[in-house]
């Protein structure tokens, strides 16, 4: 009977967190459909920007997934950290992107939007240290937990 | 540590937030700036100076003022050799401003001359490259550049001297008479002097003689100079030596052989 309940508790964890994977991965796909209609108009100009966008946030897409349904374990806190580091440094390498080039008739146009990449690139290295703390919050709880 | 933790995630949100609205007012910003340039224009102003004037005109309606507007312009002939530089530079246009400024850039007649005499003899085109940058909302920096063809109207467009013709005035000395003819492509009217100095065979100076010359821009000019020459220094070949003075320029001697 214990057993029988305690496999059904397993099944609407399991089906908790699937649940809140699926709500996150479609919140994450919509912050990037939005951003993306303001963005739109920004990558007829810049070649490549689109790409780079949709590879951000697929890899974002399938981390915040991942780390979902490893939650309450050790294992969320090591993807959280990798999807920020990944961040990061995907950031750093797009930096050249940060000079948007575009030309209209006999006008060249260059806007340089590096800043706005190193400060998302900071971010990114903070939510990185979040992360880290985290995973020594959850494994001093855990050691704590096996003392007691 | 949960407490420090749950700090840095919501500060790390509302930084996203503030960053993400920030980029993308900026680019609609940068949407909602216009410029309009006008044709450039050339003129003339004192001390044998030629204007080069452009018009631009700014509309900022985007969310963010625009500092440090600065345009550089730099002329050249057509084998790129610079002929004038011009700069316009404004501090801060404000968010909803709409302003005109004139971007000026002054060329010397006589410089303009010395890098190139066909500028005088023949038509053709200055190029003109145009540097401009903003910055947006003071920390985004944009770029544009662009080239353009200014045409050059020829003062002296098909410049002609004919071959001088003698005809008998006394015993002595022949009445020379040059034939020329030449359109004025310019944008400007030509007030002056032409000279003529003949010489013959010898090297030896026969005769001079000059004419005013008043052409009003786009059209053409046919006249001559007449001058009296010893009939014993006249010789079937030599050579005309035109200087041209006007109150903008002085060019010469033009060396025309004869016969």
């Amino acid at each position: 009977m214990a057993e029988k309940k305690n496999n059904l508790t397993k099944i609407r964890v399991i089906v908790s967190r699937g649940l809140k994977a699926t709500i996150k991965g479609l919140v994450f796909y919509a912050i990037y459909f939005f951003l993306w209609m303001f963005l739109a108009p920004v990558s007829e100009m810049v070649s490549g920007l689109q790409q780079t966008v949709e590879v951000f946030f697929m890899v974002q897409i399938a981390f915040t997934i991942v780390e979902e349904l490893a939650s309450g374990t050790i294992f969320q806190h090591i993807f959280s950290a990798s999807k920020a580091l990944f961040a990061t440094c995907y950031l750093i390498l797009s930096l050249r992107i940060g000079l948007f080039h575009a030309t209209f008739q006999n006008i060249n146009l260059s806007i340089d939007l590096s800043l706005f990449f190193i400060i998302a690139a900071l971010l990114s290295l903070l939510g990185f240290a979040k992360s880290i703390l985290q995973t020594v919050n959850h494994l001093s709880e855990k050691a704590e937990y096996t003392r007691k | 540590m949960n407490v420090p933790i749950k700090m840095i995630d919501i500060s790390t949100t509302l930084l996203w937030l503030v960053l993400i609205l920030f980029l993308v007012s900026a680019v609609y910003s940068v949407r909602d700036l216009n410029f309009d340039f006008g044709e450039p224009q050339m003129s003339l102003i004192s001390d044998n100076q030629l204007l080069f004037s452009l018009r631009i005109g700014i509309v900022n309606k985007g969310f963010y003022n625009i500092g440090s507007f600065n345009v550089t312009t730099e002329i050249s002939d057509i084998d790129g050799f610079v002929i004038a530089q011009g700069l316009t530079f404004i501090d801060t246009i404000k968010k909803g401003e709409n302003m005109t400024a004139f971007h000026n850039a002054t060329l010397d007649f006589d410089d303009l001359l010395q890098s190139d005499r066909n500028l005088l003899f023949n038509d053709t085109q200055l190029e003109a490259a145009v540097y401009a940058s903003v910055r947006i909302a003071d920390i985004i920096p944009i770029g544009a550049t662009t080239n353009f063809s200014i045409p050059w109207g020829a003062p002296f467009y098909n410049f002609t001297v004919g071959e001088p013709t003698g005809a008998d005035f006394n015993l002595t000395h022949f009445q020379v008479t040059i034939p020329i003819s030449f359109e004025n492509h310019a944008f400007f009217d030509i007030n002056g002097n032409m000279q003529v100095q003949m010489y013959n065979s010898a090297n030896s100076l026969t005769g001079s003689g000059q004419t005013a010359v008043q052409v009003s821009q786009h059209s053409r000019y046919n006249g001559s100079i007449d001058f009296y020459v010893l009939k014993l220094d006249m010789t079937r070949t030599g050579r005309l030596e035109v200087s041209l003075l006007t109150s903008l320029f002085e060019y010469g001697p033009l060396v025309v052989p004869y016969g």
